[in-house]
């Protein structure tokens, strides 16, 4: 590489001393208030970022490069009303803040997140946390906002009230943000932080007046708000349009989905069937073909071929988020989880499992009570994650008819997948109402949920969102499906035969190990209308669910009777309609996720919970698929 | 204006409760209200924030709620004196979203059954929550 070609090297205007004393700094403010757009600013690293409070439900560390200071570790935490816990989430960021976490280091400085739309009330958190002692700088975000919109502080004054540097931010769009490392590299310099004589204060109602005082001292003139976000509630809250609208645009979306996604995921396949074929005359006929060929690029592309559409779905998710709906679709949502016994704020983490349930398992520590956390967490695997899109497109492709009604506006395809969501969504709403009404029996806790104003997403949040998610489908392509393939193939061509000839060959697909295996475990399926391959299937998308598709690519690939077909058609050829909805349905309610398994031992702290969810759920999926084949079969012959 | 001053920030208990805030709690930790004290105030009779109805306001003056959620709710600016007003109600018509301070928080109604309230008075609509009243003056100008 030729020196010409290195990219101009940044140096940072403020070199740290090397015997710095400044190791750790922790970012900390009320929920909402931006924290974690100031973390990705600062680290550049990407966090994520959306429009409600508990976005962030636990600490992340980076190294702030993004202000070129690699020597300082920034700790990104839960926002937080006050310093008394409420929630799990909260309770972390106490404890790192007051160095008492283990595993994560004292901080050293601290970085306080206002939202200057709402000074009065967020300066109510400054007080107890400037008593800390810590050296501290006031970072009032969103402040081209506030000016923009009438409002006014005096940053100077604040500082004196304060005793602590006061510096006017926006972390959006990355303004004043040299506020902090002049500010790091102060406190690198200084001796020794000078106590501050501050009202020390552990009751609301003082720190709310203090705080009152404070920003009528200082000249704070709040912005107006704006009418924007009270005329959009007056439609998306409305008693008839509201869950109307909501309910229009759900099908919307899984009608663009189908429309827009299938051709694209169509086109998308070709280009990857045509990359297998140019390999192909480079590759030596024989078994090293067949295994990168028809095993592993067949099983894996399978997968990836549903990347369009499962992009399309986090587009919409992510706009739900960053818009700010999010909380609103808890408040309509809270009548209906009262009923089971939740409450409204466990239909945020409930929301987000569309997209993933890991997510939204941690997204849990913002519910309050123990028992009602629980509950969501163990209810959470049923909501139809992103994993179970790519089995429901392959199969709903090969076995609906592509029938439309209301001149075109709604698909029989898009009912099917519609259908298939419900019935996830009301697996989880009757377990919970199991649960909460048997062993997790408790008290009802009051519901408290802020509705933040509405934002327009950015383009460039919503890019990096879908960039995020596609690196995350390719990782889990490149390695879980790539090696699960890889030992399907291995084991679809052994034992090896040893033919009279001294050559040797691969067996019969039914006489080989895996179809041996399958064959053996086809008893137990066989009444939900599964073959032995689906068997397989079944075994390996425990891993992760769209296993199952590079599954069935590999097997049908293996197969010589199926090897030229597309994996629609050998599917078609292999199942009844009765069958491929049942697999639907088993998939619908069915836990296959170890990384889920993983997430729920960890946030219950035990085995016993993981244990009995996959269990029920496993029952549940094989009683659902035994009903659903039956009944198809009975009506259709 | 320090109010206090102790060694400790997390002591809740370095002032003396504001405006006579009565809790009683039964064994499973709720609370319930005592009937009596509902001193005459003002103009109207003093009532609880459920009652507020849509687009009214009233001043906030005690939250009779166990203790955690007190303290949850004064830190998200149900502190007394504090002007509330009903937003607008959930479709279901349950979680009725408040205004105070301008944030906008959704309570369910036993929730609101436990926060008491009086009327704005006449003459505290000028000084109290300034800010509040500008704004709503503001907007209805434009």
């Amino acid at each position: 590489m030729s020196a010409c070609c290195t990219p101009p090297h940044f140096t940072p205007p403020t070199a740290p001393p090397p015997d710095s004393a400044l190791k750790t700094v922790v970012l900390i403010g009320p929920p909402n208030s931006g924290k974690s757009t100031l973390f990705n600013r600062l680290t550049g690293l990407r966090q994520k970022v959306a429009n409600y409070p508990g976005v962030t439900v636990e600490q992340r560390m980076g190294v702030m490069a993004g202000v070129g200071r690699e020597d300082l570790t920034l700790i990104d935490l839960p926002g937080i009303y006050s310093l008394s816990p409420y929630s799990e989430d909260a309770r972390v960021s106490i404890d790192v803040l007051r160095g008492t976490m283990p595993g994560t280091p004292k901080p050293d400085a601290v970085l306080l997140v206002l939202d200057s739309l709402h000074l009065k009330r967020q300066l109510m958190l400054a007080a107890p946390v400037l008593a800390l002692g810590l050296p501290t700088l006031v970072l009032l975000n969103m402040s081209d906002l506030m000016e923009s919109r009438g409002g006014h502080i005096d940053p100077l004054k604040l500082a004196r009230e304060l005793g602590a540097p006061v510096a006017l931010i926006s972390a959006v769009h990355g303004s004043g943000l040299d506020a902090v490392p002049l500010f790091l590299h102060q406190q690198t310099n200084r001796e020794a932080a000078k106590p501050l004589a501050l009202p020390v204060m552990g009751n609301a109602a003082s720190a709310h007046s203090w705080a009152a005082q404070v920003s009528k001292n200082t000249g704070y003139r709040a912005p107006l708000s704006v009418e924007g976000t009270r005329k959009i509630d007056n439609i998306l809250l409305h008693r008839i349009w509201g869950p109307l609208l909501f309910l229009v645009v759900v099908v919307g979306v899984f009608e663009v989905v189908f429309s827009i996604g299938q051709p694209l995921s169509d086109g998308f396949g070709d280009i990857l069937a045509r990359i297998g074929g140019l390999a192909r005359p480079f590759l030596p006929a024989g078994w090293i073909q067949s295994l990168v060929l028809d095993g592993a690029w067949k099983g894996v592309s399978s997968v990836l071929v549903f990347l369009p559409q499962i992009l399309l779905l986090f587009l919409f998710i992510g706009i739900l988020e960053d818009s700010g709906y999010l909380s609103r679709a808890a408040l309509i949502a809270d009548r209906v989880m009262r009923t089971i016994g939740l409450n409204g704020k466990a239909f945020i983490p409930l929301l987000s499992a569309y997209a993933c349930a890991i997510p939204a398992i941690m997204a849990t520590r913002t519910i309050e009570n123990k028992r009602d956390r629980f509950a969501t967490i163990l209810v959470t695997p049923f909501m139809t994650c992103s994993a179970r899109l790519p089995v429901y497109m392959l199969l709903i492709a090969a076995f609906i008819p592509n029938i439309v009604y209301l001149h075109g506006f709604l698909g029989l395809r898009t009912i099917v997948m519609l259908s298939l969501y419900l019935a996830g969504f009301v697996g989880a709403m009757t377990t919970a109402w199991l649960l909460k009404s048997s062993i997790l029996k408790s008290s009802e806790t009051p519901f408290i949920l802020e509705l933040p104003q509405y934002r327009m997403p950015t383009v460039r949040s919503l890019a990096l969102r879908l960039m995020d998610r596609a690196r995350v489908f390719l990782r889990q392509a490149g390695t879980v499906i790539l090696c699960v393939t890889l030992a399907l193939w291995v084991l679809a061509h052994v034992p090896v035969i040893h033919t009279p000839g001294g050559t040797i060959s691969a067996p019969e697909l039914a006489d080989s190990a895996i179809g041996r295996l399958g064959h053996l475990i086809e008893p137990a399926i066989a009444p939900l209308g599964f073959n032995w391959k689906i068997g397989i299937g079944l075994i390996s998308s425990v891993l992760a669910r769209e296993v199952m598709v590079s599954t069935m690519g590999t097997l049908y690939g293996a197969d010589p009777e199926t090897q030229s077909m597309h994996l629609q058609t050998a599917l078609h050829h292999d199942m009844t309609l009765g069958g491929a909805l049942a697999l639907m349905i088993f998939f619908a309610f069915a836990m296959q996720c170890t990384s889920t398994m993983a997430v729920v031992r960890r946030e219950t702290n035990s085995w016993k919970w993981p244990a009995v969810q996959f269990l029920y759920m496993l029952a549940l999926a094989w009683g659902a698929a035994f009903v659903v084949n039956h009944v198809v079969m009975a009506i259709f012959g | 204006m320090p109010i206090c001053q102790t060694e400790s920030p997390e002591s809740d208990v370095c002032s003396p409760a504001p405006n006579g805030r009565i809790l009683n709690y039964d064994q499973t930790g709720r609370s319930f209200r005592l009937r009596l004290v509902r001193p005459q105030m003002g103009a109207r009779q003093l009532s609880v924030l459920s009652e507020l109805k849509v687009g009214e306001s009233g001043v906030l003056v005690a939250l009779d709620l166990p203790e955690s959620v007190q303290n949850h709710l004064m830190h998200m600016g149900f502190v007394p004196d504090a002007l509330v007003k009903a937003l607008r109600r959930a479709p279901a018509g349950d979680p009725t979203v408040y205004r105070i301070d301008g944030m906008e928080i959704a309570l369910r109604h036993e929730t609101a059954e436990s926060i008491r309230v009086r009327a704005p008075e006449v003459e505290s609509a000028n000084t109290l929550p300034e800010d509040e009243e500008v704004q709503e003056l503001t907007e209805a100008a434009r």
